[in-house]
């Protein structure tokens, strides 16, 4: 009995520790309805913030924590002059973009100037602990609970009683309205990034010394778990982001006192899910919010694709199609080989996304149940190879259609962050279910690829494999997106009460559009676990869900031609940058931000 | 835009193209360095690996060039950065593969990322020497893949026997690492343990990015186990230790070789004084080869402690340029060398010869080392 007290107490430290980052991404989504993929950059560079005041200057705990505050809250207002205020006048994705972007620029400025080994950052309170139950509290503790929730008081008072705080929720409300009142806008939204940049920073700092430890990897899950509690609790509601966070920390101890250690990530997601399930909007939204974001126009850039003459298409993919009979290297191929599963990929994304607005941060995990589902087809069950694929397709499609559909009912950023869940929970179900997946230990040995009886082995061969699979998938997603069908999936991405007002039943056409989403994924998946011949639970992660989501807004949502340019242009990109070794990322990090700066309709525009 | 990318395209493979050719010409020229491909992790999360094998490259390829190189040539490697992703690991391989210049390959990281590119090195006819690949299937790619990281079957029950028989440690709490290679050595311990009579109170897998183990440790103390195993790195292992102190665990604790890092002690400062862990290699150790190993590592590094991952980079260039100088820089002939070498100066195997069966060396020095005031010793047979 006593432990469930200690689990608890553990559950509610852990919170205080989730509800410092949750409090500053709600922050900057009440007022600019944006998910600040860079909040977890700035944790971590308040993080190394902290350690070069105190291991470096010496500096005494309270002037720590105003020299981090300080120089985070200027990072948050770099960013929002210079990465996010050009974007205002843009579609919604483009400043989502955009902090994806900036948070790889500020991840590998970081790692460059203090190098990827981790460092040690010694806490500043003395070590003393108090016996609470079978366990120990101490000062650092208490001290994260207190800025935790002071903090969130704070801003309360701050956002109910000051003039700038009334300005903010008026900006949150109605931008344009705020405006007209002769509220300064920009200003609001200098006060709200300075506020959330440096509550993060001081975050990132104190969570450093509760550990003792800061790495450059910890900004993806800083921002993935602050996110997580963010939403439990309400998107932009501060009080409710400390709820959610502590909710989050206690479904995590719990999970572990009764399933253990290696299922404590499932049940975080798992608890995401269910909330936007029963509370699209999170546990504390109140009736007098604004109303959810309606979809209408939320991602899509009104722009007039390019079209491309369907003979320069023709002679392009004649050109790529007989591109192996010239002398070019195996790397050359392999790279674009490479392009070709992630384009499935992506055409996959832009028909859900893109055409029918279900944007998606789950991807990947399409691909996993294809690569898994096709491997072990073809070692357990002796299925040839260019079945096991198609398998793996129509599994991605039926599992990937199915674990989706509860969120169907979901608007907005809430469909992204439902099904950014659901792809980590496919991911650590991949990890939990040994007797069928192999665990931790992955599928070897897998079949290489072949077709009616030749192993498809050469890079020659996998390359026009995977070509003709790419351009079939395309040339159908094609014929659907100018059909019926794709005149419907296009209606309810731009106002589906209209669409719904018309008879048109929304689950079952983004049911539609899922099926033959999951089955490009899948396919895509397939072929990969039969190229690599070995997979595991990490070979396809949120990385590839992100790139993926990239690809897609880059090439203009729901453009066929585009999903394709976009895979070459992503796959290339790091490639030619090979050569900056280090630097390449900080690189790719600048090209996609100045792409989503000149170019938020994507390179071919909308369709 | 289409026309623009193929054009680009087009012109970067005819770019490509053109420096292969220069390249196959001047190979062959005495004066070039040998070339070995190098596919690790430079950014992304394991990027800290990356950059701890350069270190040891570094040092060993000063060593190997002062001694005159390899029959008069300098010895090279051209470090591909793959952010240990399969994705870019393949694209990596076929580079090797198709570049002449390239006469072995070493890495990658990670199991995906090393074993997703196995075929290709296997179907290319070039080596992938892998230096911290433990996964068992790794070697099973292929006969061009060679591997001298320590096979878990080795050094686990060392490990056991150091924790049940020397220690005295009865009833066992195992905390892994979920991965490939912690799963497998979680097996090959608890296989051993169990054989040296001790009782496994509970095994809790963890996933890399972790960092609050306050409610899995309520699980170890609830199960009363009178030792912790941690099968981790030394960052994870740091944090665990930590919390297990701060939240009254008092038991001996028990590591693998993978925490000794003088970073294990900095992360975990009080809380892993008397943490014992069976080691390949440490400081004190009077073999002629740690000895100068360290020696050179801190003249070379700002009087920085090598730890173990140095160690592996540092062994497999030498592994690498002793191949080379019995098999000559033909790729074939590089790989049959391997079944050749013998008793090779290894930081971690004293003398490395390969087991030609596996494709691994066989035989891991173990030293028994504990904690003593900030610093790893030699365990003095007391019990802490």
């Amino acid at each position: 009995m006593s432990s469930w007290l200690d689990y608890t107490i553990n559950g509610l430290i852990v919170g205080n520790v989730y509800a410092l980052v949750a409090v500053g991404l709600a922050l900057i989504f009440g007022v600019s309805r944006l998910i600040n993929f860079a909040q977890g950059s700035i944790y971590l560079v308040g993080a190394y913030i902290g350690w070069v005041a105190v291991v470096q200057l010496h500096t005494p705990l309270p002037l720590t924590i105003i020299v981090v505050a300080a120089a985070a809250a200027l990072v948050g207002l770099i960013i929002e002059r210079f990465g996010l205020r050009p974007l205002q006048n843009s579609v919604r994705i483009a400043p989502l973009l955009a902090t994806i972007g900036i948070s790889f620029v500020l991840d590998q400025l970081v790692m460059l100037t203090f190098s990827p080994n981790p460092r040690a950052l010694p806490s500043q309170l003395p070590d003393v602990r108090f016996q609470v139950g079978g366990g120990t509290i101490g000062p650092l503790d208490l001290l994260i609970a207190g800025v935790g929730i002071t903090s969130a008081l704070l801003l309360f008072v701050f956002l109910r009683y000051s003039k700038l705080g009334w300005a903010v929720r008026a900006t949150a409300q109605d931008r344009d309205a705020a405006m007209q009142m002769g509220v300064d806008v920009n200003r609001v939204n200098q006060a709200v990034f300075g506020i959330a940049a440096a509550l993060g920073g001081v975050s990132g700092m104190l969570v450093g010394m509760y550990y003792n430890q800061i790495d450059t990897a910890m900004s993806l899950q800083a921002t993935l778990k602050g996110v997580v509690a963010e939403v439990v609790g309400g998107a932009g509601n501060v009080p409710g982001a400390v709820v959610g966070s502590l909710l989050l920390g206690l479904v995590e101890s719990y999970g572990v006192a009764v399933f253990g250690t290696s299922y404590r990530n499932l049940f975080a997601f798992l608890l995401l899910v269910v909330v936007l399930v029963l509370r699209p909007n999170g546990l504390f939204a109140s009736a007098r919010q604004a109303p959810p974001e309606p979809l209408t126009g939320t991602f899509i850039a009104p722009s007039r694709p390019v079209r491309i003459p369907r003979w320069a298409l023709a002679v392009a993919a004649g050109g790529f199609a007989v591109l192996p009979l010239f002398p070019v290297s195996f790397y050359v191929l392999q790279t674009l080989i490479n392009a070709w599963l992630l384009g499935m990929l992506a055409l996959s994304l832009t028909l859900v996304a893109g055409s029918i607005g279900q944007v998606s941060l789950g991807h990947a995990a399409l691909l996993a149940i294809g690569a898994y589902t096709s491997a072990l087809l073809s070692l357990t069950f002796s299925v040839p190879v260019g079945l096991a694929i198609i398998g793996g397709g129509l599994m991605s499609a039926a599992l990937g259609t199915a674990l989706i559909s509860p969120s169907f009912r979901l608007r907005g950023h809430y469909v992204s962050i439902a099904t950014l869940a659901i792809g980590e929970i496919v991911s650590l179900v991949i990890l939990n279910w040994e007797s069928v997946t192999r665990g931790p230990i992955g599928i070897s040995g897998i079949p290489p690829l072949s077709l009616f009886g030749y192993d498809l082995i050469s890079p020659t061969s996998i390359y026009w494999f995977s070509f003709a699979v790419l351009v079939v998938l395309a040339l159908l997603q094609g014929r659907l997106l100018t059909s019926h069908l794709g005149r419907s999936f296009r209606a309810i991405r731009d106002d589906d009460i209209a669409a719904r007002a018309y008879g048109l039943s929304l689950n079952r056409y983004k049911s539609l559009a899922f099926i033959f989403g999951g089955f490009a994924a899948g396919v895509s998946g397939g072929i990969a676990a039969h190229l690599y011949s070995y997979i595991n639970h990490e070979t396809f992660n949120t990385q590839q869900s992100i790139l993926a989501l990239t690809v897609v807004i880059l090439g203009g949502l729901g453009n066929v031609v585009g999903a394709i340019l976009g895979s070459v242009a992503l796959v290339g990109l790091p490639e030619l940058f090979r050569i900056a070794a280090e630097y390449r990322i900080l690189i790719y990090g600048i090209v996609l931000l100045l792409l989503v700066r000149f170019r938020p309709q994507g390179l071919l525009g909308t369709v | 835009m289409s026309n623009i990318n193929r054009r680009t395209l087009v012109k970067g493979s005819l770019a490509t193209m053109m420096a292969g050719a220069a390249f196959s010409r001047s190979a062959f020229a005495q004066s070039e360095p040998i070339l070995l491909g190098v596919s690790g992790p430079l950014t992304g999360p394991n990027a800290q690996y990356g950059t701890q094998w350069k270190q040891g490259f570094d040092l060993a390829l000063d060593e190997i060039q002062a001694a005159g190189g390899i029959n008069g040539r300098k010895l090279a490697y051209q470090f591909e950065d793959s952010q240990s992703d399969p994705r870019q690991s393949v694209a990596i391989a076929q580079k090797f593969v198709s570049d002449p210049r390239i006469v072995m390959e070493l890495g990658d990281f990670s199991s995906p990322a090393s074993m997703a590119a196995s075929p290709i090195y296997q179907r290319g006819g070039l080596v992938q020497f892998g230096f911290t690949n433990s996964h068992p299937d790794f070697t099973k790619g292929g006969d061009f893949m060679w591997s001298t990281s320590v096979s878990q079957a080795d050094e686990q029950p060392l490990l056991a026997a150091y924790a049940v028989k020397r220690l005295g440690l009865k009833k066992l709490a195992v905390l892994h690492l979920n991965t490939d290679w912690g799963r497998t050595s979680r097996d090959y311990f608890v296989k051993a343990a169990k054989e040296y009579g001790a009782e496994i109170a509970v095994t809790e897998g963890y996933i890399a990015e972790e960092r609050d183990f306050r409610s899995t440790l309520v699980r170890v103390r609830d199960a009363s186990p009178d030792g912790l195993i941690l099968i981790s790195y030394y960052s994870d292992g740091a944090l665990i230790a930590r919390q297990a102190r701060q939240v009254g665990l008092k038991q001996t604790i028990c590591a693998a070789s993978s925490v000794y890092s003088p970073k294990f002690i900095e992360l975990g400062g009080e809380a892993v004084e008397d943490v014992h862990l069976g080691t390949r290699y440490f400081p004190q150790d009077p073999r002629p080869e740690v000895k100068k190993f360290i020696a050179g590592f801190k003249a070379k590094y700002n009087g920085q402690e090598p730890d173990a991952f140095n160690a592996y980079s540092y062994d497999a260039m030498n592994m690498a340029a002793a191949v080379i100088k019995i098999g000559g820089t033909d790729r074939r002939a590089i790989r049959d060398a391997f079944a050749k070498v013998k008793d090779v100066s290894s930081v971690i195997f004293g003398s490395a010869t390969f087991d030609v069966a596996s494709r691994r060396v066989k035989g891991a020095m173990n030293a028994e080392l504990v904690v003593r005031n900030g610093h790893f010793v030699v365990w003095d047979g007391k019990p802490t």
